[in-house]
């Protein structure tokens, strides 16, 4: 009995601190994560702040010089309906669609798998030189990408040449097929990467099992690897999608959205409307439909990858 | 920590290192080998001129054998152009500053304690990574314009928060990987939270936390709009601008161009190439996590 005795509760000491409100089991709100969170809460603010300021902005009148650049007023659905009747609106949403979701989204990651699957089955030392080649045009930074891009496919330029259009030049003829390749050239070594990564959890000896069955490749494809790289697809597809909108640096550097605001997407085009033609109510108006796009995109990726995940589930 | 380095290093790209290879499936290695290496020629192309016109003393924009010299590099290498490099480096490391260490702290935070609205809070961080930085332009530069802050370093730090939000989530993966273990027994020790946070978190997860913060000096380095928006001033104007302005002229010297693009590229290059297995390690600790 003498155990029962040594186990009694006994205060604590003074010099010991106790926290008595806190239980081990559960996992309360710590105050120190207030000071650890603060910075970051500042700065985010102040990421946020301007989003909501540019939604503002959108519905006024401001704009960069003369008088309504200090007195300034809200308009409301002005610029909204200016939006509605500007044709060049509604061909810069195409030409969007055409940058982030053709050649970014699809474009980078179909090519960025074609290279992956390559690199699969080619000779070594080939093997080796693509994956280079595409690595290092991912790392260059897009200034560089447009400047060489630009060179290579204005007049006299080596692709004008190749393709007979060294009079006038590829980016001057085809630009929007010009700035989604340099898009798609400056894209698709990330996305490779991404693949690269992902085949190595396609099962070889079920590889394997299936050639020994006389499946051809098409079909060991079809059934055998890409099931592994679906969540693989979808990631990269939503990242080309997200790094092409941030791209449009391309764009501004190589044509500045011409010729005939051929190659006007929407980023530039709100660039354009706002620091040259002066207009920044509307320049950011067309911002926040960049943000509404932006958001858009972001839902029906997660819906998608939610679905996958639930029927993934199912299966099991 | 050797053997979890170890075990990053197999899932760097290497080049010329090994590569898992599925089993061969079909025959029709020839078609596939020509494919290759057409779309490694056309691939190449853009990137052969630039070093072959780097070392041309008569550049062109064609591809052809180059008369030999490093003159392009000299030019390039010119006081008045190195001003732009200097303020590039300025504004990727202050930008980068600014993004990591609050990151740091922030995402130790999220990866351990517990917060109202934790997931949706991260959500939108995310939602925050995506926002393309176009536009912000306007409203940042509005906002600037009205407090006379058009100049490097109040730019410099807007590009740092633009880079927070995908900072804080790679430091955040890395986080999450290290074991509680670790830190319960420092706790145990009485440790207090600034301790632990570094001399146990900190070292640990210091792959991730340089992951984060070359994304960041990337992402600065090569930004070309906010710059040229947010400064006014143009001594204070990076590389880009300065690239900018060699093609907006008549006569663009080609060879300086490429020798200038070469040099401005390099440190960008280096610190991927010399960071790929660190960016792994950080995506594979996402992975695990979740």
């Amino acid at each position: 009995m003498a155990n029962s005795v040594e186990l009694r509760l006994v205060a604590p000491p003074d010099d010991v601190e106790v926290d008595k409100g806190d239980r081990l089991d559960r996992i309360r709100f710590n105050w120190l994560s207030v000071p650890l969170l603060l910075p970051t809460a500042i700065l985010l603010a102040a990421f946020l702040a301007p989003i909501g300021y540019s939604a503002y902005i959108g519905f006024t009148n401001l704009s960069l010089l003369g008088p309504n650049s200090v007195n300034w007023h809200f308009t409301g659905m002005h610029n909204v309906q200016a939006m509605w009747q500007d044709d060049l609106f509604g061909k810069s949403v195409y030409l969007t669609i055409i940058f982030v979701i053709l050649s970014g989204s699809v474009g980078s990651t179909a090519m960025g798998l074609l290279i992956a699957m390559l690199m699969q089955r080619a000779a070594p030392s080939l093997r080796s030189l693509i994956g280079t080649i595409a690595v290092l045009a991912t790392t260059l930074p897009p200034t560089t990408v447009a400047v060489i891009w630009w060179t290579v496919t204005s007049n006299g330029g080596i692709f004008s040449d190749i393709v007979g259009m060294g009079n006038t030049g590829m980016l001057y003829s085809v630009p929007m097929l010009v700035v989604s390749c340099a898009n798609c050239w400056s894209l698709c070594g990330l996305a490779m990467l991404l693949f690269s990564a992902a085949l190595k959890n396609v099962p070889a000896d079920i590889v394997e099992a299936a050639k020994l069955e006389g499946a051809s490749s098409v079909r060991i494809f079809r059934m055998v690897i890409f099931p592994v790289l679906r969540p693989t697809v979808l990631t990269s597809a939503l990242l080309m999608t997200l790094l092409s909108f941030g791209n449009f640096t391309i764009i501004y550097i190589m044509t500045g959205g011409g010729p005939q605001n051929a190659t006007n997407i929407l980023p530039v085009y709100s660039y354009l409307e706002g620091f040259t033609y002066h207009r920044l109510a509307y320049g950011a108006m067309l911002g926040n439909v960049i943000v509404l796009m932006t958001a858009a995109i972001g839902i029906v990726f997660g819906t998608i990858s939610y679905l996958e995940s639930r029927s993934e589930r199912r299966a099991i | 920590m050797g053997v979890v380095a170890s075990l990053e290093k197999e899932d760097l790209y290497k080049p010329s290192g090994r590569l898992v290879v599925l089993p061969k499936f079909g025959g029709v290695t020839v078609g596939v080998n020509a494919v290759t290496l057409l779309l490694a020629l056309l691939f190449s192309v853009p990137l052969i001129w630039l070093v072959l016109a780097a070392f041309d003393s008569q550049a062109t924009q064609q591809l052809h054998l180059p008369h030999f010299s490093v003159e392009n590099f000299e030019s390039a290498l010119a006081p008045n152009l190195m001003w732009a490099l200097v303020n590039s480096v300025a504004i990727s490391g202050i930008a980068t500053a600014v993004a990591t260490v609050p990151a740091f702290f922030g995402a130790y935070s999220f990866s351990r304690h517990r917060l109202p609205f934790k997931n949706p809070l991260l959500f939108s961080i995310l939602f925050l990574a995506g926002v393309p930085t176009s536009i912000l332009i306007i409203p940042v530069f509005e906002f600037f314009q009205n407090w006379n802050l058009l100049s490097i370093v109040p730019a410099s730090i807007f590009l740092g928060i633009t880079c927070l939000p995908f900072e804080l989530y790679i430091i955040k993966n890395a986080i999450d990987a290290i074991p509680l273990d670790l830190e319960e027994a420092a706790r145990v020790e009485r440790a207090s939270t600034l301790r632990i946070l570094f001399r146990i978190i900190l070292p640990i997860s210091l792959p991730g936390i340089a992951a984060a913060a070359i994304y960041g000096f990337i992402m600065s380095w090569g930004n070309f709009l906010i710059p040229i928006v947010l400064i006014s001033s143009s001594d204070q104007q990076p590389s880009p601008t300065q690239i900018f302005g060699f093609i907006s002229g008549i006569n663009v010297q080609y060879g300086l161009l490429a020798a200038y693009c070469i040099i401005y590229s390099f440190p960008v290059v280096a610190l991927y190439l010399a960071s790929s297995s660190v960016f792994t390690s950080g995506f594979k600790a996402g992975r695990t996590h979740r």
